[in-house]
């Protein structure tokens, strides 16, 4: 059963990556992309890891692919002009293609009559997420600390380019906006009629 | 209900029987939110001193098949310049998405499709997929006002999944699982255990609650938070171009979803499908009567978040789109990052002793961890320093250190 | 795990990161208003930081080898403090805070005071300290990442200017292509080896997967450092960013760099320096020649001193290649004296502005002994020492590489260095025939204090009557390379 599924998700996997790279469309090519990070958690969950997969998700498929189909579809994006590049690296393409496919044969074949390392796949706790848990805000927490610090480098990184202080935009003070009341804004006059006020 | 897998014989038996359990669930689910459609606008007509439907059927009982019929019959129209696959893909995704996420709500003790352990994480993914259908449907039709509803409506609910996530957070945290059976049982007793509102920490809470209630609002495109569909500025948003059994689907999809987010309130905050008071002599009764009323209880509680969700829309006037970012980001965001911090200091300080932990995990109230006890805890090697093959609260206490 | 004794190792780093949360926090609040003030605050801290790490140095007994963030699953822990990273912190933290006080005046005339740079430069550092003092790849990384990010974004400070942006950009899309080679290389030794700490790894034996992930994780180290052939992004990201920004580029994260692949080297695959030898030298005679080559026909000034810097960088990684026991200390002594000049150097072009702009063409420099001899005079004794001309300093560093690479026997290697530094003649002699012998090229602004200061300093320090200083600077090397 397990088996089965496997299969069929990875034949997912691969295909979809293949459509990634094929496809005309970006924007059908970002689509093939979250299909393919959506059923890589599929794979996820079949050996156990469902936490992971769970995050794979959230995080892959629900933020990160979520800016590139934003970006993707706002630009304006010349298909011909696109394929003709394509024709230029097509050579160079295919040989750094070849060389890690080639590198990845090479390590696949050591790994399967070399041996190899054997991995603790029990972690002795009731979830993924405990598991985790246990190790990441224990063992790691130095590395935990650390990630927050690159995150926030990256944030102020972000601030830092994009924000500008153009002073000929109008702000809006929003707290003077709900602050309002109804006799600043509304006045009752007593119009006689024919006369205006 | 898990347990039913094993006696549908071998592998076959078991998937048909999991088709069977899911197929039954969606059919009740749709023809409830049928009514609950009806309900809606029943409300909305209310308030605005109208009846409302009243025509098809006893009451109008019959208005949402009636719409159903219509919709169905009617041409499908596809515009020129969309492209089409993608057009087509995207309602089926909102609706498709919108119905797995109830595939881990536990509606009564020991009914749920897929007792997920990650559970309150697969809804927080689920629902965070959900921004696909409308941005999908918003490009593909080709056309300004759906694009720009469509792009409105993924930056509104990116922006508001992260306060969800952090509401989420503390209760996870009082919790201490991601199962969303264990979240409902954590709620057991009576009304002062719920989350919103158990003592001490109401003070948190229920601010959390009302937080996560008007993020659902803007998470599901509601009033007054439906500016990707705000007519005066976008005619209908990404929904512009569709007709038909697509608009439909978009359509259930929406309800399916604000129907889903109403039982994650009631399984969160308020009990799920726990009585508001113990009523004393019910556990003699037989189990699946007990698991009925508790669905009762689900379902009336999930009905009540549902008229709040339709007395806002009915009240409430639309936000301006920046208002609804400051909100978002501004300050729910840390408001809800607070709250997280708040609840677990007091979860870290309350456990400091592993008292209340020790005192959950001994089902029995022997005062010592035994073998069945065990079992449901993952404790390092060596924590049994006197080896008499149970673990006392001392022991258990020092179980960092061995 | 023992956490006080955990954060008591790591008490620079823990300095530089909250001194960097509180000064964002400050910043956030008081606005660019503070932005003089939190530079000032983190040039303190990054010399406090520096004194700690040398405290630690000076008592080894406090430091040495000691293990951090110990746990059952690394049982060596994901940090750890040896006398050879704690050497390259010392002086990495140092220059860090030298760099940040120098560049007050350009931020000020260009309009780039803002808070932020300061506590870009600190979070750099910080990953600059963690990536030395990683016992893990996992702590490599994450210091590595930290660093990177915060130059990147340095780079690309100056936003407004095209170059600036596209310093940026190149540098980040090369940045990450690195890191990915990095990752991919570790994946790779964690899937032979069994683990990430560096003990696992060195007990490991060596295999066709350790071999290629070694390779890889060379390939992204050598990118950090800008060793050819991964220096492409030098030149324009140095012609690019903003001067400060490349003052310190060429300083704290060049010796931080070098010295984690010599510590990544030395330790992580210290047993099998015969997998490794062979690629660190050519990658070294690389980056010299291309150094010494590329650089002749520039005529930028930052653009000659980042090829400079490509070719300084073989050099030192000829002591790499000659392996711990004969070039640990020479890398140490080399860099060390090479960043000291350089900051002095780009000290020189920071000060130098001609009607509110900085100069950077050679031509600039023309007839500056007539205008500025005293700086004309500390850029000379900075230029001799950088292209190794005795009396300067340099020299020696240079004398300890090449006497390294002789005693391992790479006699090919040390012929290669000796011919690329006189080539590199060329260039770094045009440099002092502009300013010596050329007509003058027009008036130049007022030089600031605090940078004029600086070169001085330097140049003092490059000059042979401090021989003393070098003699113990080799001293501290050995001990360095010995613990």
């Amino acid at each position: 059963m397990a088996l089965i599924a496997f299969y069929i998700l990875s034949t997912i996997v691969v295909l979809s990556a293949l459509f990634v790279v094929a496809a005309r469309n970006p924007v059908h090519s970002v689509l093939w992309l979250i299909l393919a990070f959506f059923t890589s958690a599929g794979l996820l969950v079949l050996i156990g890891a469902e936490f992971l997969a769970m995050l794979l998700v959230v995080v892959y498929v629900g933020a990160v692919a979520v800016l590139f189909l934003f970006v993707v579809m706002m630009l304006d994006i010349d298909f011909a002009e696109l394929k003709q590049g394509f024709q230029n690296y097509l050579v160079v393409g295919v040989l750094v293609a070849l060389a890690l496919l080639a590198e990845i044969g090479i390590v696949a074949a050591a790994a399967t009559f070399g041996g190899g390392t054997t991995f603790n796949a029990n972690p002795g706790a009731a979830t993924n997420a405990e598991a985790l848990s246990r190790v990441l805000y224990t063992d790691y927490l130095l590395l935990f600390q650390m990630s927050g610090i690159v995150l926030l480098v990256a944030m102020i990184g972000a601030i830092v380019l994009t924000l500008r202080a153009r002073p000929t935009v109008k702000r809006q003070n929003i707290a003077q906006q709900t602050g309002r009341k109804r006799k600043d804004a509304v006045e009752l006059k007593d119009v006689r009629p024919g006369q205006g006020i | 209900m898990e347990n039913l897998f094993q006696w549908g014989g071998g592998m076959w038996g078991g998937i048909g029987l999991a088709v069977l359990q899911i197929v039954t669930f969606v059919v009740i689910l749709l023809v409830l939110i049928a009514f609950l459609l009806l309900f809606d606008r029943k409300v909305w007509a209310a308030v605005q001193l109208r009846k409302g439907p009243n025509v098809v059927g006893p009451f109008g009982l019959l208005q949402s098949f009636a719409d159903l019929i219509k919709f169905v019959l009617k041409e499908v129209i596809i515009p020129a310049g969309a492209n089409k696959t993608v057009f087509l893909l995207a309602p089926v995704i909102t609706l498709t998405l919108a119905l797995v996420g109830w595939a881990v709500i536990p509606v009564a003790p020991g009914w749920v499709i897929s007792n997920l352990n990650v559970g309150v994480l697969y809804l927080f993914a689920v629902s965070s997929l959900g921004v696909y259908g409308i941005i999908m449907g918003g490009w593909a039709s080709n056309s300004k006002y759906p694009f720009l509803g469509g792009l409105r409506s993924a930056a509104q609910m990116v922006s508001y999944e992260v306060s969800i996530g952090f509401v989420i957070v503390t209760v996870l945290l009082l919790v201490g699982s991601l199962n969303l059976s264990d979240v409902v049982e954590n709620q057991a007793g009576g009304i002062w255990n719920w989350h919103a509102f158990a003592f001490p920490t109401i003070f948190v809470m229920f601010p959390m609650f009302v937080i996560f209630f008007i993020s659902a609002l803007a998470e599901t495109n509601r009033p007054p938070f439906d500016l990707p569909e705000a007519e005066s500025e976008l005619v209908a948003g990404y929904q512009v171009e569709y007709s038909s059994s697509p608009y439909l689907m978009f359509m259930i999809g929406e309800y399916v979803s604000i129907v889903l987010m109403c039982s994650m309130l009631t399984i969160l905050f308020f009990g799920g499908w726990h009585m508001p008071l113990p009523i004393p002599g019910v556990d003699g009764l037989p189990e699946w009567l007990l698991s009925l009323g508790g669905l009762l209880v689900f379902i009336v509680k999930t009905t009540f978040f549902f008229f709040l969700f339709a007395m806002v829309k009915a009240i409430v006037p639309r936000y301006r789109y920046d208002q609804l970012m400051r909100l978002g980001w501004k300050i729910f965001l840390p408001t809800s990052l607070v709250a997280v911090v708040i609840v677990s200091a007091y979860v870290t300080f309350q456990n400091a002793s592993g008292r209340q932990e020790f005192d959950r995990l001994d089902a029995d109230s022997s005062g010592y961890l035994e073998a069945p006890e065990l079992a449901a805890v993952i404790l390092p090697s060596g924590v049994d320093t006197d080896n008499d093959g149970k673990v006392s609260l001392a022991e258990y206490r020092d179980r960092a250190r061995s | 795990m023992d956490f006080l004794a955990d954060i008591n190792n790591a008490i620079p780093e823990a300095a530089l990161a909250g001194f960097g949360l509180v000064g964002l926090l400050l910043g956030a609040i008081g606005g660019d208003r503070t932005a003089g003030l939190i530079r000032l605050l983190a040039a303190v801290a990054l010399v406090a930081a520096s004194v700690l790490t040398a405290y630690q140095f000076q008592h080894p007994g406090a430091a040495d080898g000691i293990a951090a963030f110990a746990s059952a699953t690394s049982p060596d822990g994901l940090y750890r403090v040896t006398m050879f990273t704690l050497f390259a912190k010392t002086v990495t933290y140092a220059l860090a805070a030298l760099a940040l006080l120098m560049s007050g005046g350009f931020l000020k005339t260009s309009q780039m005071e803002r808070y932020e740079y300061p506590l870009l430069i600190v979070f750099g550092s910080l990953g600059a300290g963690l990536m030395l003092s990683a016992n893990d790849l996992m702590t490599l990384y994450v210091g590595i990442e930290t660093l990177s990010l915060s130059s990147y974004v340095l780079a690309a400070f100056r936003r407004d200017s095209l170059k600036s942006a596209e310093a940026g950009l190149k540098y980040f899309v090369l940045g990450a292509l690195a890191s990915g080679l990095l990752l991919y290389g570790s994946s790779l030794i964690y899937g032979f080896t069994g683990g990430t700490a560096y003990a696992v790894i060195a007990a490991a034996p060596i295999s066709v997967g350790l071999t290629f992930g070694l390779v890889f994780v060379v390939c992204g180290l050598s990118f950090k450092a800008s060793a050819a052939p991964f220096h492409i992004w030098t030149p324009d990201v140095y012609e690019g960013a903003p001067a400060p920004v490349v003052a310190f580029f060429s300083t704290a994260p060049k010796i931080a760099a070098v010295a984690l692949l010599a510590h990544v080297m030395f330790v992580t695959f210290g047993p099998h320096e015969e997998a490794w030898r062979q690629i660190i030298s050519i990658i070294s005679a690389a980056s010299m020649l291309i150094g010494a080559f590329g650089a002749l026909m520039q005529n930028s000034i930052k653009r000659i001193l980042a090829y400079s810097s490509i070719s300084n960088v073989g050099f030192a990684l000829i002591g790499v290649a000659a392996g711990v026991g004969n070039g640990a200390a020479s890398v140490l002594v080399y860099m060390t004296l090479y960043v000291i000049a350089t900051l002095g150097m780009f000290g020189g072009v920071l000060a130098l502005r001609r009607g509110g702009r900085a100069i950077d063409n050679v031509s600039d420099l023309n007839g500056l002994v007539k205008q500025k001899p005293g700086m004309a005079l500390g850029l000379l004794v900075l230029i001799f020492s950088v292209a190794g001309i005795p009396p300067a300093a340099g020299f020696w560093g240079k004398l300890q590489v090449f006497q390294a690479g002789l005693q391992a026997d790479m006699t090919w290697l040390v012929l290669v260095g000796a011919l690329s530094s006189v080539v590199s003649l060329g260039y770094y002699l045009r440099l002092v025939w502009a300013m010596f012998m050329k007509p003058s090229a027009g008036e130049l602004d007022k030089t600031d204090i605090s940078i004029g200061i600086i070169v001085l300093v330097t140049s003092l320090l490059m000059f042979p009557i401090l021989t003393v200083t070098i003699q113990m600077l080799l001293e501290t090397a050995a001990r360095a390379s010995g613990g």
